[in-house]
C-alpha cells in the first residue's frame, strides 16, 4: 500500500471535538483538519487525565508503590502489578514459585480476554451495531465473574505480590473446574460471535479497508500490540518472556491494517489465550503461591517489559533502602497515538472516531508524564 | 403524579461524565446501565452522552485541574430537576491521588466531586460494583419523581 502523507499547506476547516465528546469515553482532544469531509490531518491531544502516579510511586515502600501501579489504569491493573512487582524481582533476584507463574500467566491472560472483548464490544457499539456490541458484553461478563473469583474484586484484584501471588489468589480444585467450564462456554459464545460476524456483508463493508494502516509505517511510528500485529508483523514479546516459557501458543497476524483486520486479529487472538488457560489448568503445579525468601538490598535502576493486551508495557525504578526511585513508566497507547492519527487521514469524518477506537487508545494510561517547556 | 413525573418515571436518562480516574468505575457503570447482565435498561433508565436531556449525572473520577470546567459546564447544561451521583472513592475523596504531593495541597486534583458540583448520592468502592451503582441510582428516583 501507498504511504499516505500529511499535508503541510493549511488547512481552513477544522473540526474539533473534546475534550469531553459524546462520541469519545475518555476525555481527551482531538482536532481534524478536513477538506469536503476527508480527514487530511489530525491531531490528538492528552494531558487531561494527567495525575502523577510515578510522582506519588516517588519514595513509597515498593510494596506500597506495587499496589499503586494497579491505579494507573482500570481495564489493564493486573498487568501493571504484575510488571511493577516483576521489576523489583529481577532486580533483587528473586525467584518466583512455578505455581506463582501459572496463576499470574491465568490472570493475565483473562485480563486479555476482557480487555480484547471490551475492545470488540465498544469497535461494534461504534459501528453502531448494538447486537453484536451486547453479545460480546454478555460473554465479557463470565470473564469479570472468573477475575472477581480469583482476585476478589471485579477491577483491580491485586494479584501479585512481591515474590509471587497473593495468598488468596491461589486456586484450589473447584475454581480451577469452574475456571475450565466456563473458558468452554466463553469458547463457544466467541465462536459464534465470529462466525455470524464474518459472515454479515452489511457490517464487513462498513469495516473493510477503512482506517488501513500500513505495516512500514506502522514500524516507523512504533506501534507495539495487537495493532501492530494487524498490519502483518509477526512480534509479541510473550515468544521472549520466561513465564511464558512452558505454553504453546500462535502468533497471530492480519494482513491489512484496516478496522477489519484489528477486529478479527482480537477475536482469533482471544482463542489463543483461551488455549493457554486450557494448558495452564492442565498442567499448574503444587506448592507454595509466594517467597518471603529474599533480602532487600539498594539497586541501580531496573528495567522490565513485558506484553500486555494493549502491546508492550515498560515499568522501571531504582530501589533505594526498600524505596521505590526514579520511576518510569510507558504505556502502550503512547506508541499507538502515532497510528490513531495516521489511519483517520484519508477517511471520511463519520469514520474518523472508528479509526482511533480501532488502535484501542487508553488514555487515562498514557497520561503518564508532563514535559514542562520554559519560554 | 403529574404528567412530567409520570413521562419522567418511563425514561430515566444517566449521563456519565468522567473526570480523570483509572478508567475502572466508568467502565463498570457502562456495563451496568448497557451489558445484559445487568441491564439497568429494563427499568426504564437509559445511558445518555448528552447533558440536556439527563436527569441523573453520575460522575468518576478525581476531577483533575483541567476537567473542572467541562465537569461545571455539563452540570449547568442539565435542566432542573437534576441529581449527582458520585461514584468511586476517587469522586468521594480523592482517592489515592488526593495528597499526591503530600502536605503540599495538590493543584493537579481540584476533587473531591463535592467540592465542585453538590452532590446527592455517594457510591463508594474502588471500584464501583456494579449492584453498588444501580442501588446509588435508584434510591435517587424518588427525589426524581416528586420534584413536580
Amino acid at each position: 500500500m501507498d504511504e499516505k502523507v500529511p499535508r503541510s499547506n493549511i488547512i481552513e476547516t477544522e473540526i474539533p471535538m473534546g475534550t469531553v465528546h459524546p462520541a469519545a469515553l475518555e476525555p481527551y482532544r482531538v482536532r481534524f483538519f478536513v477538506e469536503d469531509e476527508i480527514v487530511q490531518e489530525a491531531e490528538i491531544t492528552i494531558g487531561v487525565n494527567h495525575r502523577g502516579i510515578e510522582r506519588i510511586m516517588e519514595g513509597l515502600p515498593v510494596e506500597k508503590a506495587n499496589a499503586l501501579t494497579e491505579k494507573i489504569c482500570g481495564i489493564c491493573s493486573n498487568s501493571h502489578i504484575w510488571n511493577s512487582c516483576r521489576t523489583a524481582e529481577i532486580g533483587l533476584g528473586i525467584e518466583i514459585p512455578e505455581r506463582a507463574t501459572y496463576i499470574r500467566v491465568i490472570m493475565g491472560e483473562l485480563e486479555r480476554l476482557h480487555s480484547h472483548f471490551l475492545y470488540l464490544a465498544h469497535g461494534c457499539e461504534v459501528l453502531s451495531h448494538e447486537t453484536f456490541s451486547m453479545r460480546i458484553f454478555y460473554l465479557r461478563e463470565i470473564v469479570m465473574e472468573l477475575l472477581a473469583m480469583i482476585g476478589g474484586n471485579r477491577v483491580q484484584y491485586g494479584c501479585s505480590v512481591l515474590g509471587g501471588v497473593r495468598p488468596r489468589c491461589d486456586v484450589d480444585e473447584a475454581k480451577l473446574l469452574r475456571l475450565k467450564n466456563d473458558m468452554d462456554a466463553v469458547e463457544e459464545g466467541l465462536t459464534g460471535f465470529v462466525e455470524r460476524f464474518l459472515a454479515d456483508s452489511v457490517v464487513q463493508s462498513r469495516i473493510t479497508g477503512v482506517g488501513a494502516l500500513p505495516h512500514k509505517q506502522a514500524i516507523k511510528l512504533a506501534v507495539t500490540g495487537p495493532t501492530l500485529r494487524a498490519t502483518g508483523v509477526a512480534r509479541d514479546l510473550r515468544t521472549t518472556m520466561f513465564e511464558y516459557d512452558n505454553f504453546d501458543f500462535n502468533v497471530i497476524t492480519q494482513p491489512d491494517g484496516d478496522v477489519r483486520s484489528n477486529l478479527v486479529m482480537r477475536a482469533l487472538e482471544s482463542f489463543e489465550s483461551i488455549k493457554i488457560i486450557r494448558q495452564a489448568i492442565a498442567n499448574i503445579p503444587e506448592g507454595k503461591v509466594v517467597t518471603r525468601d529474599w533480602e532487600m538490598f539498594d539497586t541501580d535502576i531496573i528495567e522490565s517489559y513485558i506484553e500486555v493486551p494493549r502491546g508492550t508495557l515498560y515499568h522501571s525504578y531504582a530501589l533505594e533502602s526498600g524505596r521505590v526511585r526514579h520511576c518510569i513508566i510507558r504505556t502502550p497507547s503512547m506508541a499507538n497515538i502515532g497510528a490513531m492519527k495516521y489511519a483517520c487521514i484519508g477517511e471520511q469524518l463519520t469514520d474518523a472516531q472508528l479509526c482511533i477506537v480501532q488502535c484501542d487508545p487508553c488514555f487515562t494510561c498514557t497520561d503518564r508524564a508532563i514535559e514542562i517547556i520554559r519560554r | 403524579m403529574g404528567l412530567k413525573s409520570f413521562s419522567r418515571a418511563r425514561a430515566i436518562h444517566v449521563m456519565l461524565v468522567y473526570t480523570g480516574g483509572c478508567n475502572g468505575c466508568d467502565i463498570e457503570i457502562v456495563n451496568s446501565i448497557l451489558s445484559p447482565r445487568f441491564d439497568a435498561e429494563q427499568y426504564n433508565v437509559f445511558l445518555t452522552w448528552n447533558p440536556r436531556e439527563a436527569d441523573v449525572l453520575v460522575v468518576t473520577g478525581p476531577v483533575t485541574h483541567l476537567n473542572r470546567k467541562p465537569l461545571e459546564e455539563i452540570y449547568k447544561a442539565i435542566p432542573n430537576p437534576k441529581l449527582v451521583v458520585a461514584a468511586g472513592s476517587c469522586a468521594l475523596m480523592g482517592g489515592v491521588y488526593k495528597n499526591c504531593y503530600g502536605d503540599i495541597p495538590s493543584e493537579e486534583i481540584e476533587g473531591p466531586v463535592e467540592n465542585i458540583i453538590p452532590v446527592d448520592a455517594k457510591v463508594p468502592g474502588c471500584a464501583v460494583r456494579p449492584q453498588d451503582v444501580l442501588a446509588g441510582v435508584v434510591s435517587l428516583l424518588p427525589i426524581l419523581l416528586d420534584a413536580d
